[in-house]
């Protein structure tokens, strides 16, 4: 309670929460006369009724809103004029005079700039933003047969990447307007109806109605203290009045690998590694010919992939009366991957209600349940598979080729066959909102909202042996065994609460529309796991616990962490004459994960939009329908770090031996930064909003400018300090995003049968490391025996590649001799001697470019033809880099070589090439493993056939449509390796591809059937 | 309509009382879970205790990680010296390679983990200090604690000075943010640093138990082990006189004596009723053993030095530090250490070749199958006949490292009988050594002794140190083929690492 009082104290919110409470005191109350009640209805197009249309009394705070048919009534006055507002509608005042029964007809409204933006503890009309804010609907969303949303996106917001992975169960990496932090989290927030989340596997598409991405510090202010990655917010989808909707979706497909390396078969192999061996070595043969006589030839991209089967299975139930609203749905997805004994299920379970208490008292539950079964693989199989000699047979009457004593790598399939890991994930996910409006223009909400995920993983490797009566191999011997049975058990449990507290006052004052919010918060985060693993344990699926293994060697674990955080947010809109608009946010954030003295931080922001075209000056201009400028600026904070980071731990349970008994000693050596503080990033954003021709083409430019500041850095500290690691991590660095962000769409029809629609978006994003302030360069991105890769310094984009420079090939004996490699041979990579000091050293590395792509893309288009439709998106990137892993960790001089290699080496018949001569060695790192990440990828393309309405009536059916499906139908790239997409989650080492699952082409076709 | 807004407010009150009811008095106060933090961990009254075993745990640190006494220490010492060259492949771990030849440099890692296993020890043992002289232990418990922190701090400044030369005296635990003070980052001179170390040595000597004295525990620091370290000082600073009475008093305490089997002084257990960990001749050595964690170790120390094979049989280390043939020949005819000291691995002979059998019975393949032609005998751990970690993991096998023997205290005393012209004692303990290792007698002059601290204490990281001290390095070394310059390499550099986090205010040594 201390705690929170002091904050209030302290809080500079505090003051605007007692204004708050004091405006809604002293708000003056109009009186009211001569009143009879009138009754009326509210239609659209067509004379369709329109729902939840709000009706107030003009210059009063006096209102209502219609229900399902449409009808409202009001008390009023005779001379009182109605305000009736509706989304997708423009704004009608209806003089009410002698009326009685109103009949008040809406015309529809440019359905873009009506479209409701979930902004954050509130909506937003899109008009009315002042920040950048995009939209992606459910319906886009669910088109793809893919896990997530987040995957859905790519392409079709301009400054998203989204960097997508083949693994069925993955969270693609986003990232919004580049890379704003190296140590801390660099993943958006996601906000769930609401509800803070950090994984959002358990959503499924289908059962969401928008994604609204808040981009620049304006809009995500008001989630301060983890918005500066940018915030995704999600909202599901609700049960309307009326007619009970039934609907039934069904996709069934295939995945396979979208593009394989060529590897060399046993004879180029042969040939190569012998020539090495000639060159380089004792000359003798490597792989002899009585070797490749017995062999095989074995493609072991072939042995480890498959084609998975897809099938995603979705039905609900939505609908709804006066006083419940209800959406129930059940969703089934099963993903088989593409490689070997990779499987994956999910089950999904959503139940939305809102129940109408009284006429100004709702309740609303969003519950969703889902479970995970999931069978995982090792992706070094990926790596095994390109190294691996393909002489050797990968299996034969049961039996494993034994690739150990080939090249010393362990034989994939049976590395697959013989471990089985896999896991059990249920994830309950809740929110419980009570809303209130006690007066029309004052809405309070409280929203309780749980997150339980239990996630048991079970890891089991069979017994198998390389000799004797039980050997697994075709030859027996070497390294790959696995003498006893081993088991692992983890069981982890997280529990999350938030419980948020708002109270939104929203009024009209003539030409002055006013929005306040003001709220608090607070949210708990707990994790733990335990554990434990045996050896010696049946290999009966039964008998996989703990208590069936061996006690001798047996390990527990049990670990947890818990981190709180609490916050006062406020933001007003306001707009005048829907020409001018100001919004500004505050939050003030405290987080559990930051010391005392630093605890709390204040994040306000603000931004002002002008409406252009309803000026007078534009009013006879006929090209503009829209014309919007938008300026914002806003300050957010990362508290994305590990929990204890600022608390010197002691080093505990430090074994020593006295008297020959085991003792438990203890050593204070950590040191923390006891002043740890928010990362801090400062953002100006610069929009223009238009539509034009008859709002058939409309668009938006962003310009922005993110800077983050004390970016968490280690720093080297002295050894004489005594730290274990001799560093720490504390607040120095200063990095930037700067970039532009342009997307337009184009819509018509042709006739009345043709419709189409084109939307391109590109974005350009400059990411600059621009002080460490002491901080340490960090390398990192270790490839093999190659040490690191990449180095984050001063000036430089992070996770950039640093490296050799290969200059060339030599060629001749003259040219090693006058060079600075006096050991090379002609054949051999020309590294470029940097400083000229005759030696290639540590000193001749030089930056390479980074992975992080400066130009992301996207097109998306659709066509209609009666009921045919067409759709199809399209998401590329140009300008980053990534390291070739797989090529250049070739460790061991019997590794198998790409065909390509092998085609273009070096020999003194063939000297124009750019690929060395054949080696026995690793190559150091340099540029030769580096290459353009550039590509563009059609992402999906899709037909579909609507049915006609006569057919279904004997089925009682509403609609049916059929369609075909293709995701990631074709790409686009000269990237020699398996994917241009390198989904491993790192900042400082993002482009590098290693143990990488690439991803998948689908196709699928499907039925989408209402009732 | 009043009604309403006060209906409105109380409705607001509730959620928001509720709210701040809800959580507890430190809703943002959260305790690392399940990780002790530096003030939990002092409420423990055993804290004090268990801070000074925390110190002896600096003598673990090892593998190819900063280090005290561990493989790399090991090597640096060694492989310096003439008694052994780096071993193992000949591209294998260039940085020790370039220790061998001479050209090593301030960017060597290896400097730097030795620097920064020292100095990390160092303010363990500081803020061990710290924390028991503001504790209430009674005074006695109190003295013997704060002598045994003191004793490592000796012994771990004893190893930074002879190696690095004068460095920063540190005697408390700084914080961060003084990591780059002038204070701190002046290197003390070597005497100013001797200076600490008698202190420190001093007075663990007057506040520890003798070895088997009921205050004593077998591992922790004795007197007789402060005094042994206290004696070896004085050699190095010339004071004979100091030097023979701190051995003198050792000897007549009567606790310590040579293990008539110079094979069984590096077995784990003893053979026929000697030897073995902790035996007769052990003055201080680094405890290891078998433990759930496998963390009890110095790591690598065994494996690290163990004979490395070609292909074809499940082989026993790395293969580093071999002995040289010029500590082979070292030996007289006769001497029993020879073996015991160096594994020789036999030569392939056609048709018949018999390898070398161990003295736990296990059989080493002859040269064709092995790397290198010798290993050091007092680094084998048996995989058959001793201990082992339930995992096998080779990497920790639990070797307890004899940092120092009653042989060499012996022989300290001789070389300070001799210098004191006390030629008859000199002979008389040089003897005692000789006749262990079935040797005839011989004169107690320092030109023997020092020969005789090669032989008995070779492949114990002794002989570097001990050629600098005798001022004779440059000539033996140079003698030796090593690339040895004199008045540049009687002390390694210090790592530039530490000289650039220091913002220059540490000075490189001359010639580096």
């Amino acid at each position: 309670m201390n705690h929170f009082l002091k904050g209030l104290i302290q809080s500079s919110l505090k003051t605007t929460i007692s204004t708050f409470a004091v405006f809604l005191l002293f708000f003056p109350i109009s009186l009211m006369a001569r009143q009879a009640p009138v009754t009326g209805t509210v239609t659209g197009a067509g004379g369709t009724p329109v729902n939840a249309a709000s009706v107030t009394v003009k210059g009063t705070s006096r209102g209502t809103s219609t229900n399902a048919a449409g009808k409202f009534t009001i008390t009023v006055a005779p001379s009182d004029t109605l305000v009736v507002t509706a989304v997708g509608f423009q704004n009608l005042e209806v003089p009410v005079g002698t009326q009685t029964d109103l009949t008040v007809s809406l015309a529809a409204s440019n359905r873009e700039l009506e479209q409701v933006i979930v902004v954050g503890y509130g909506t937003q009309r899109r008009r009315d933003l002042t920040g950048s804010v995009a939209s992606v609907s459910g319906s886009e969303l669910s088109r793809q047969p893919v896990l997530t949303a987040t995957q859905a996106v790519q392409g079709k917001v301009a400054g998203v990447q989204v960097i997508s992975s083949g693994d069925p169960n993955a969270l693609p990496v986003i990232r919004i307007r580049g890379t704003g932090t190296m140590l801390a989290g660099a993943n958006p927030l996601y906000v769930v109806d609401g509800v803070i989340s950090d994984d959002i596997r358990n959503i499924n598409s289908a059962d969401i109605t928008s994604m609204d991405i808040l981009k620049d510090a304006s809009a995500t202010a008001i989630y301060g203290m983890r918005a500066a990655n940018g915030v995704i917010l999600i909202t599901t989808k609700r049960g309307r009045a009326g007619k009970m909707v039934v609907s039934y979706d069904a996709t069934l497909g295939v995945k396979e690998a979208t593009k394989l390396v060529n590897m060399a078969g046993a004879k180029q192999y042969a040939g190569y590694v012998n020539e090495a061996s000639v060159y380089y070595g004792s000359g003798d043969s490597i792989v002899t010919a009585a070797t490749l006589a017995s062999g095989g030839n074995t493609d072991w991209y072939n042995e480890i992939l498959k084609k998975g089967f897809f099938q995603n299975h979705n039905v609900s139930v939505a609908g709804g009366s006066d006083k419940v609203n209800y959406f129930l749905s059940a969703g089934y997805l099963s993903d088989e991957g593409i490689i070997r004994t990779n499987d994956f299920k999910r089950l999904t379970i959503r139940n939305n209600n809102d129940y109408k208490i009284t006429n100004n008292f709702k309740i609303s539950t969003l519950l969703s349940y889902s479970r995970s079964t999931v069978r995982n693989v090792d992706l070094g199989a990926f790596n095994v598979a390109y190294r691996a000699a393909p002489y050797v047979i990968a299996k034969q009457n049961g039996k494993y080729g034994n690739t150990s004593l080939s090249n010393n790598v362990g034989n994939p399939i049976l590395d697959q066959d013989k471990n089985d890991n896999s896991g059990k994930g249920d994830r309950f996910q809740g929110n419980v909102v009570g809303e209130y409006k006690p007066i029309t223009w004052l809405t309070l909400r409280s929203s309780f909202g749980v997150d339980k995920n239990n996630f048991r993983s079970i890891s089991y490797g069979y017994k198998y042996a390389n000799v004797g009566p039980d050997n697994v191999f075709l030859t027996s011997g070497s390294n790959q065994l696995r003498d006893k049975s081993s088991l692992t058990v983890t069981e982890s449990e997280g529990n999350r609460w938030v419980w948020d507290n708002t109270a939104t006052a929203a009024k009209r004052f003539g030409d002055h529309n006013l929005t306040l919010l003001a709220g608090i918060t607070a949210e708990d985060i707990r994790t733990r796991s335990i554990g434990g693993s045996r050896v010696d344990v049946p290999q009966d699926k039964d008998q996989w616990y703990l208590n069936a293994g061996s006690t001798i060697g047996a390990r527990n674990f049990n670990d947890g962490d818990r981190s709180t955080r609490n916050s006062y947010l406020s933001r007003l809109n306001y707009n005048y004459k829907d020409k001018y608009f100001l919004t500004g946010t505050i939050r003030a954030d405290a987080s559990s994960r930051l010391p005392a003295n630093n605890r709390w931080g204040y994040f306000p922001s603000v931004g002002a939009g002008w409406v252009l075209s309803n000026e007078g000056f534009m009013g006879d201009q006929k090209t503009f329908n829209n014309l919007k400028l938008r300026a914002s600026y806003g300050k957010v904070g990362n508290d994305g770090i590990p929990s204890n980071l600022f608390v010197p731990l002691a080093t505990v349970n430090l074994p020593y031996f006295f008297n020959g008994q085991e003792v438990l000693n203890l050593r204070l050596e950590e040191l923390a930064d006891p002043s740890l503080k928010w990362e801090v990033t400062r953002e100006v954003n610069v929009g223009l909003d238009f539509s034009l021709i008859k709002n058939r083409l409309s668009g938006t430019v962003d310009f922005y400018d993110r800077k983050t500041s004390d970016a968490l850095v280690r720093i080297n500290i002295p050894a004489i300090l005594g730290d274990p690691n001799n560093e720490y991590i504390t607040n120095a660095a200063t990095f930037t995003n700067k970039g532009v962000e342009v997307a337009l769409n184009w819509q018509d029809r042709i006739g009345s049968d043709w419709r189409y629609n084109l939307g391109v978006n590109l974005a350009y994003n400059r990411n600059r490391i621009e002080k460490l302030n002491g901080g340490q360069a960090l390398s990192s991105g270790s490839v093999g025996g190659q040490g690191f890769t990449t180095k984050s310094d001063n000036g430089q984009p992070i996770g950039s590649f640093f490296l050799w420079e290969v200059e060339g090939i030599f060629q001749t004996e003259a040219e090693v001799a006058s060079s600075a490699q006096p050991g090379a041979k002609p054949g051999d990579l020309r590294y470029r001697d940097i400083n000229k000091d005759k030696v290639i050293n540590a000193d001749d590395r030089v930056y390479q470019g980074s992975y992080q792509p400066n130009i992301t893309y996207g097109i998306n288009g659709g066509l209609s033809f009666k009921a045919l439709d067409l759709s199809f998106g399209g998401y590329g990137t140009g300008g980053g880099k990534i390291y070739n892993g797989k090529k250049a960790a070739r460790g061991d001089f019997r590794d198998n070589i790409e065909t390509s290699v092998v085609n273009n080496r070096w020999t003194p018949g063939n000297t124009n090439t750019n690929v060395p001569r054949a080696n026995l060695n690793e190559l150091p790192a340099s540029t030769y493993f580096l290459e353009k990440g550039d590509f563009f990828r059609i992402n999906n393309l899709t037909v579909g056939y609507t049915l006609p309405r006569r057919l279904l009536d004997k089925f009682s059916m509403q609609s049916l449509r059929v369609f075909a499906t293709a995701q990631n139908l074709a790409t686009f790239t000269s990237y020699s390796g398996f994917t241009p997409e390198i989904n491993n989650g790192g900042t400082l080492d993002g482009g590098i591809e290693l143990a990488i699952y690439p991803t998948t082409r689908t196709f699928a076709f499907g039925v989408n059937v209402g009732f | 309509m009043k009604n309403n807004i006060i209906k409105t407010l109380a409705i607001t009150a509730i959620p928001i009382a509720g709210l701040l009811a809800g959580c507890s008095k430190n809703f943002l106060e959260v305790d690392p879970q399940g990780q002790t933090t530096e003030v939990l961990a002092l409420t423990d009254p055993d804290a004090a205790n268990k801070l000074v075993g925390g110190v002896y745990s600096t003598l673990y640190y090892g593998g190819f990680d900063k280090t005290t006494v561990g493989f790399l220490w090991v090597l640096a010492n060694d492989i310096a010296s003439d008694d052994a060259d780096k071993g193992s492949t000949p591209g294998d771990f260039g940085a020790a390679g370039e220790i061998d030849n001479f050209t090593h440099t301030s960017n060597n890692f290896i400097f730097n983990n030795i620097w920064s296993g020292h100095f990390s020890a160092i303010i363990s043992a500081n803020k061990a200090i710290d924390v028991l002289n503001k504790g209430s232990l009674e005074q006695s418990v109190k003295n013997r604690l704060i002598g045994e922190a003191r004793f490592l701090r000796g012994l771990y400044y004893f190893n930074l000075v002879r190696f690095f030369g004068g460095v920063p005296k540190i005697t408390t635990a700084p914080l961060a943010s003084e990591g780059s003070s002038d204070a701190l980052q002046t290197r003390a001179t070597a005497a100013e640093i001797y200076a600490l170390i008698i202190e420190d040595l001093q007075f663990a000597a007057d506040n520890l138990p003798l070895k088997g004295d009921a205050a004593s525990q077998v591992g922790r620091a004795t007197k007789g082990a402060a005094q042994s370290y206290l004696a070896k000082v004085y050699l190095y600073q010339k004071n004979w006189q100091k030097a023979f009475e701190l051995s003198q008093a050792v000897i007549t305490s009567g606790r310590y004596s040579l293990v008539p089997d110079y094979n069984a002084i590096f077995r784990e257990k003893p053979v026929n009723g000697v030897g073995g960990n902790n035996n007769s001749e052990s003055i201080f050595e680094v405890q290891t053993g078998v433990n759930l964690g496998e963390n009890a170790v110095s790591p690598l120390f065994s494996n690290g030095q163990g004979p490395r094979g070609r292909g074809g049989w499940n082989d026993l280390g790395f293969g580093f530090n071999t002995p040289t043939i010029d500590l082979a020949n070292a030996y007289e005819t006769g001497d029993t250490r020879r073996n015991a000291t160096i594994i020789f691995i036999n030569p392939t002979v056609a048709g018949n070749s018999t390898g070398t059998v161990l003295w736990d019975g296990f059989r080493l393949p002859s040269k064709d199958s092995v790397e290198n032609e010798r290993y050091n005998y007092k680094a084998y751990h048996s995989n058959i006949a001793e201990s082992a970690q339930v995992s096998n993991n080779k990497d920790t096998k639990p070797k307890n490292i004899r940092l120092m023997r009653y042989a060499e205290l012996l022989l300290i005393y001789a070389e300070a009988a001799a210098m004191t012209n006390n030629a008859g004692e000199a002979t008389a303990k040089l003897n005692l050594v000789r006749s262990r290792s079935n040797l005839p007698p011989s004169v107690g002059t320092q030109a023997n002794i020092w020969k005789e601290r090669r032989t008995e204490l070779g492949m114990e990281q002794d002989r570097f140190l001990d050629l600098v001290r005798q001022g004779r390095a440059g000539a033996v070394l140079r003698a030796h083929g090593k690339a040895f310059v004199d008045g540049k390499h009687e002390v390694f550099p210090i790592p530039q690492a530490q000289i650039d986090l220091s913002a220059g205010r540490l000075k490189q040594n001359p010639g580096y």
